[in-house]
């Protein structure tokens, strides 16, 4: 159930009520209603096919509601709108077949920029990204990696003040992952706002301030991560160790076991002290660290999609 | 309007880049050239050919002269049932009157004003070799009495520079145009039918690339997509024109330079062709709209598929329509009024090519031109609404093909 906006005070960006869609008889998502305040990362998680691109693509104007109402900025989105919005699809391309920078220039100038300013931060990004002798270059003679840099030029070029990143990180190296992460951060700091559709837990837990998880067509989770984690679930201990780990029935549960690794749910009328005195009297058994912990949202991803198997997730 | 420059600027200039349009663009001036010179390769065969013509149509046709040069031989013109006119009028009014198939009247300075010759109008599928004849005539009496003449009499400068031959033809009374009226028409149809062949696979393949780039999805968050279609399109009609001044221009210097050697048949001379306003207005609207409906249709059509490689597969089934009246060409000149023509006429994909060529040789009735402009105006405006509801329907599809039913669901 989606919870009430946390930061009421904030001026929405987006704005997405009861929204509803099917195709044919396939009813994808159902009375989805959530927002994204100015300024803030905003992570939209869900499964494979639990509709999140389907969200940004109606929210976006490539599909029709089949009810609800999706704004950006108070008004339904149209392409006249597209110089204050940054959107890198997760279906990615440009013209392959055409130079680096005549491709980079042709969609910024479509987004707004005159042919000259679009040059010149052409030229100034692929200096900044380590592509400036690439300018000239097709764009299939390029890496995947170098390919997924200008999708991302052509994403902030014009400095948008609303950036919908579809699974950004996607494909890319540690390198690269840095660095978009770094571009992210920049362009939050100068205000603005980012819609982060992403599976990566890891991300959303540094660089988002709220998220919505889609299950199902629903939202099953919305709002501050602390909330989020707080409203899932009850802390943990997650515990690192070497040599021959107990169960003790009297005092934890087991829920999840690695050869060097648990996480243990105490019980009733048990503390954590307890716990760990059991656990560092075992003469065969050394902690290398004992964390008391709220599960994490990869934990929370998990469990909430373990009844649907490995496959979608 | 700014997107759209944008959209036509970038279209323009990447298409010009590619090989393929250069190919196709140059592929036709070869051709031209290499048809001229098998032509000119033959000449001597066609002046054989044409004097056995002239010789066989003096035989059948009733034929009048008026010389005031001196030059031709009366008792020879007697000997082939050539009838001598008293004078110019006489001659005109005989052919006016259905009495005379051909009039020639040699003027007494004929180097300098030229042979005159007045005939009857018997429709482009067949055109009389009067023209040839009169020249001919001249000439051989010309030679005949070079040997008396002086080196400045009017026979050495026959023989010196063949005078021009102006014709003039007549139907049931009244001038026509003959066959230099079709000159200006026809080139519509020409220009239609070369975007048709030449152009069909860019506009067929002008959506494709963004969805094997998988880049629709971006470029219809950015750009509305009509403009989008409309940027395509009428990139396309600048490429066209492109392909046409290529082609054109080297044309008119060829002719420039050479025009003294190149002869149209039935005397036409491209220095007096007829402009028909009438005539020009229809062929222009019918072009323009033809050309609208065939690339809203094939833009739109490859928008249902994957790749420009699947949708190029039906690409002659489209190009067929546009062809298909040629094959009735005998019907469309010399019974305008068969079912056939009429249905042609009508029907949105072959309308074009038949109403351009029914205007271009006189069988069109007005009645018959602005019913086709009706349908055409529909289906042009429609074809583009489709190009613009295939596009956004089909342009995240990548990897199917979409059904047209679909896009009405």
């Amino acid at each position: 159930m989606p919870s009430p906006d946390n930061k009421a005070v904030n001026t929405s960006i987006v704005d997405v009520a009861s929204f509803a869609m099917s195709f044919g008889r396939k009813e994808v998502i159902k009375d989805l209603s959530f927002n994204v305040n100015k300024g803030e990362v905003f992570g939209f998680l869900g499964a494979n096919g639990a509709g999140k691109t389907t969200t940004i693509r109606t929210l976006l104007g490539l599909y029709k509601p089949s009810s609800g109402t999706l704004l950006i900025n108070n008004q339904r989105y149209n392409p006249s709108m597209s110089a204050t919005i940054g959107y890198l699809p997760e279906e990615r391309g440009l013209y392959r077949n055409e130079p680096v920078i005549n491709t980079m220039v042709y969609f910024a100038v479509l987004h707004g920029l005159s042919e000259r300013e679009a040059r010149k931060r052409a030229l100034e990004y692929l200096k900044r990204v380590g592509l400036s002798d690439k300018a000239n270059e097709r764009l299939v003679k390029l890496s995947g990696g170098q390919q997924q840099k200008i999708q991302l030029g052509v994403t902030i070029l014009h400095e948008p003040s609303l950036m919908i990143l579809d699974e950004p990180t996607e494909a890319l190296d540690p390198v690269n992952r840095a660095l978009l992460m770094e571009i992210i951060n920049e362009r939050q700091t100068k205000g603005a706002t980012i819609m982060l559709v992403t599976h990566r837990m890891d991300e959303v837990e540094q660089l988002c301030d709220r998220i919505l998880l889609l299950k199902d067509g629903s939202a099953a989770l919305y709002g501050q991560i602390d909330e989020v984690k707080e409203q899932f679930g009850s802390q943990i201990i997650a515990l690192n160790f070497t040599g021959k780990f107990l169960a003790n029935d009297k005092l934890y549960k087991v829920t999840k076991r690695l050869p060097h690794y648990a996480e243990l749910a105490w019980l009733k009328n048990i503390t954590t002290d307890d716990v760990l005195h059991f656990l560092a009297d075992q003469q065969d058994l050394h902690l290398t660290t004992f964390e008391v912990r709220r599960p994490s949202l990869n934990d929370i991803f998990l469990e909430l999609y373990k009844d649907q198997g490995g496959s979608n997730v | 309007m700014s997107k759209l420059s944008d959209v036509i600027g970038f279209e323009v200039r990447r298409n010009l880049k590619k090989k393929t349009f250069w190919y196709t663009t140059l592929i036709l001036p070869v051709m031209i050239i290499a048809v001229f010179a098998i032509t000119q390769a033959s000449s001597n065969h066609a002046s054989n050919s044409s004097q056995q013509q002239t010789s066989a149509y003096s035989k059948t046709a009733k034929l009048a002269v008026l010389d005031e040069t001196g030059l031709i031989n009366k008792r020879e013109l007697i000997s082939q049932h050539i009838v001598i006119e008293p004078n110019e009028q006489a001659g005109i009014d005989g052919v006016k009157d259905g009495k005379l198939t051909a009039f020639i009247y040699y003027p007494k300075n004929v180097t300098k004003v030229g042979i005159q010759v007045y005939a009857q109008d018997q429709g482009i599928t067949f055109t009389p070799p009067y023209n040839a004849l009169a020249s001919q005539l001249l000439s051989q009496n010309a030679v005949a009495t070079v040997s008396t003449a002086t080196h400045d009499s009017e026979a050495f400068r026959v023989l010196q520079k063949s005078p021009s031959v102006t014709a003039t033809t007549y139907k049931n009374g009244a001038k026509t145009n003959g066959l230099a009226g079709i000159v200006a028409p026809i080139i519509f149809f020409a220009i239609f039918l070369f975007f048709v062949v030449m152009l069909s696979y860019f506009m067929i393949s002008a959506t494709t690339e963004e969805k094997e780039n998988r880049a629709a999805e971006i470029l219809l968050t950015t750009i509305k997509s009509r403009s989008l279609i409309i940027g395509k399109i009428l990139s396309i009609f600048v490429l066209g024109v492109v392909q046409i001044v290529i082609i054109v221009v080297p044309l008119i210097i060829a002719y420039a330079l050479f025009h003294n050697h190149i002869s149209l048949p039935g005397g036409v001379s491209l220095s007096h062709i007829p402009l028909d306003a009438k005539a020009i207005a229809i062929g222009g609207l019918v072009l323009l709209l033809g050309l609208v409906m065939f690339t809203g249709i094939l833009v739109g059509f490859g928008s249902l598929f994957p790749s420009a490689q699947e949708a190029s597969r039906y690409l002659g089934i489209i190009i067929l329509s546009a062809f298909i009246p040629l094959y009735a060409i005998g019907y469309v000149i010399s019974s305008p009024h068969a079912l056939i023509v009429t249905v042609f006429t009508y029907f949105p994909l072959t309308a074009p090519s038949t109403v351009l060529l029914r205007n271009a040789v006189g069988t069109l009735p007005t009645g018959d031109a602005l019913g086709a402009i009706a349908i055409l105006l529909v289906i042009a405006s429609l074809s583009i609404l489709f190009a613009v509801r295939a596009f956004n329907y089909g342009a995240m599809s990548y990897s199917r093909r979409i059904r047209i039913k679909e896009l009405f669901q």
